[in-house]
């Protein structure tokens, strides 16, 4: 894997400690346009860890973190979301009782022109018909966007949750286990999703315990082992009894 | 699925016009049992009565939607009322006149509730005390305060013209405050559900993680969410000033178990990111119809509570009836 272009985004050596737990030890990662990234290691591995440095959500206690070539300190995740690196949280998922348009917008809301925007009035009518085709170009079909979320069904959730998330980002996508409590059809549709961000350029980080989507979906597997990187390969290097082998130790990736 | 319960079941998926016809068969009711009610200066008592419970459930209303709730609305309407009233009476010396002196005076009202709401939302997101006992404090030390800074008398002696502004002159229904009050009524109902900060308040308390990880600065927002409802309290005092032409430390007592009322009987969900503002304005409406026409009826006054209490029951019931009729 030695692609000679700067990497999109990238963290070096990057390590985090919570008092005297190493979560993170020496950690680097480095993603291209268009690739997919599967971040795969055992409960504890420092998956979650990981993902809150790369979002903005916690700053690494040592390494450093590049975007497009530019160091970066994420003072929030805010931060990130705004320089292109958007985040879609395990549990964070939406605001049930809003609605599908509401969720899409949500901190990101537009303003009716003139007087009555600057007072923070919003433009629901442009927001509604724009979230849908925002959420078309992704590829998902919801219903009506001026429904609310809590009436839709799981699948739909998740599928309006991940369209946000690719629909806004510009540079890179951290989905942290989006296939989750879902069907095969529905999985088959994140997965889909997937592809067409790869195909959009976008750099996707895609953090699941379900091995046979990992295996299915990315270019390029990275294993964590206890707050380590123990193998950074060709996703075709890997095979499902050996990915297994190397996330539980059994196996020594070189 | 049969008409009828198709009918039924959009009829309850409204509570707002629900709400709106249990006021009209209240006041006809009311009505019936004794014409002399359905009078104008009648109306205008009742507005008066509706003015700041309004105020507080509107606040309320905020405060619930964002998922917390603000128990020191009551204690804000005295502390604020009776500060403004000191300060008032202290200036009447002063050659001011006495428009000026009103003025201050509303200003320091607007001062204490700011207060009230720094300290309530810094207890709420910098101590992460949860909003209950966060506000539970602030209402016993205002409470208290107030006491003490009246020697549990009522203070007079401000502007002699301060009585005149409650008087129902327009239409011989509303007052001039009134008419402010209403008009705040109507921005604020909008800001709730038309405005980016609304839209804020309903996804905190939806999602409150999901608010944060959109890039919502929750903390910053429900600070502002509480000093709105203190400052509509503050507000609330005052009026309540000017209407009674003293500042009384029992002003106020026990006006954060109506608010709520008015809230939940308005279908605002509790568990927060749920409700319609129109409801609440109906719900405060409703409680102060009761009130009035109890009297009417001859019933004794305490009987509203108790009227009050079994109307919360039936629009709680009904809504979890209507989320079953959902499903």
């Amino acid at each position: 894997m030695n692609q000679k272009s700067t990497p999109l985004y990238e963290v070096r050596n990057a390590s985090k400690h919570y008092g005297s737990v190493v979560a993170l030890d020496d950690v680097s990662l480095a993603i291209h346009p268009g690739e997919v990234i599967g971040l795969v290691g055992d409960n504890g591995a420092g998956k979650s860890t990981l993902v809150k440095i790369l979002s903005g959500a916690h700053a690494p206690s040592h390494g450093e973190i590049f975007l497009e070539g530019v160091k970066r300190e994420w003072a929030s995740p805010h931060e990130a979301l705004e320089a292109g690196v958007e985040t879609l949280y395990q549990d964070s998922g939406l605001a049930p009782h809003l609605s599908v348009a509401a969720n899409v917008f949500l901190g990101r809301e537009e303003m009716i022109p003139g007087v009555l925007g600057k007072l923070g009035f919003l433009a629901q009518k442009k927001m509604d018909v724009d979230a849908h085709a925002n959420l078309e170009k992704v590829g998902i079909a919801v219903p009506q966007s001026s429904r609310s979320i809590s009436q839709l069904s799981g699948g739909q959730r998740q599928a309006v949750a991940i369209g946000r998330a690719v629909s806004w980002a510009s540079k890179v996508i951290i989905l942290d286990e989006p296939t989750n409590h879902l069907g095969a059809r529905q999985a088959g549709e994140v997965l889909s999703i997937i592809r067409r961000a790869k195909a959009q350029g976008l750099g996707v980080i895609f953090i699941s315990h379900t091995l046979p989507h990992v295996l299915e979906v990315t270019d390029r597997i990275v294993v964590l082992r206890l707050g380590k990187v123990v193998a950074d390969a060709p996703t075709s290097n890997f095979d499902a009894e050996e990915l297994l082998g190397t996330i539980t130790g059994l196996i020594e990736h070189k | 699925m049969s008409s009828i319960k198709v009918r039924a079941k959009s009829a309850l998926g409204n509570q707002q016009v629900l709400l709106l016809i249990v006021l009209v068969a209240m006041i006809i009711g009311f009505t019936a049992k004794s014409p002399d009610f359905f009078a104008r200066p009648v109306f205008a008592n009742i507005l008066s009565d509706w003015y700041p419970l309004v105020l507080i459930a509107i606040g309320e209303t905020f405060v619930i939607i964002s998922g917390g709730i603000d128990l020191s609305v009551g204690a804000t309407i005295g502390i604020s009322g009776v500060v403004s009233a000191i300060t008032m009476e202290h200036l009447t010396n002063a050659h001011y006149g006495p428009d000026v002196t009103l003025c201050i005076g509303f200003f320091v009202a607007i001062g204490i509730g700011l207060i009230v709401g720094i300290l309530n939302s810094l207890m709420i997101t910098k101590a992460e005390v949860v909003p209950f006992v966060a506000t539970l404090v602030t209402l016993g030390a205002g409470e208290g305060l107030s006491v003490v800074f009246t020697g549990g008398s009522t203070i007079g002696g401000g502007p002699s013209n301060a009585i005149n502004l409650s008087v129902a002159n327009i239409f011989q229904l509303f007052s001039k405050p009134g008419l402010v009050i209403i008009a705040l009524v109507i921005i604020l109902g909008l800001y709730l559900h038309k405005s980016r900060f609304g839209r804020y308040t309903f996804a905190i308390g939806s999602n409150p993680f999901a608010a944060r990880a959109a890039g919502i600065n929750v903390n910053r927002h429900l600070t502002k969410v509480y000093v709105l409802s203190s400052l509509l309290s503050a507000v609330a005092g005052y009026y309540f000033y000017l209407r009674l032409s003293v500042g009384a430390p029992t002003t106020g007592v026990g006006a954060e178990l109506q608010a709520i009322a008015a809230v939940v009987i308005g279908g605002v969900a509790l568990s927060g990111g749920q409700g319609n503002y129109f409801g609440t304005i109906l719900g405060a409406a409703i409680i102060s119809v009761v009130a009035s026409g109890l009297l009417f009826i001859n019933v004794p006054a305490n009987w509203k509570q108790v009227v009050v209490s079994i109307l919360i029951f039936v629009a709680v019931f009904l809504q979890q009836l209507r989320t079953r009729v959902r499903k």
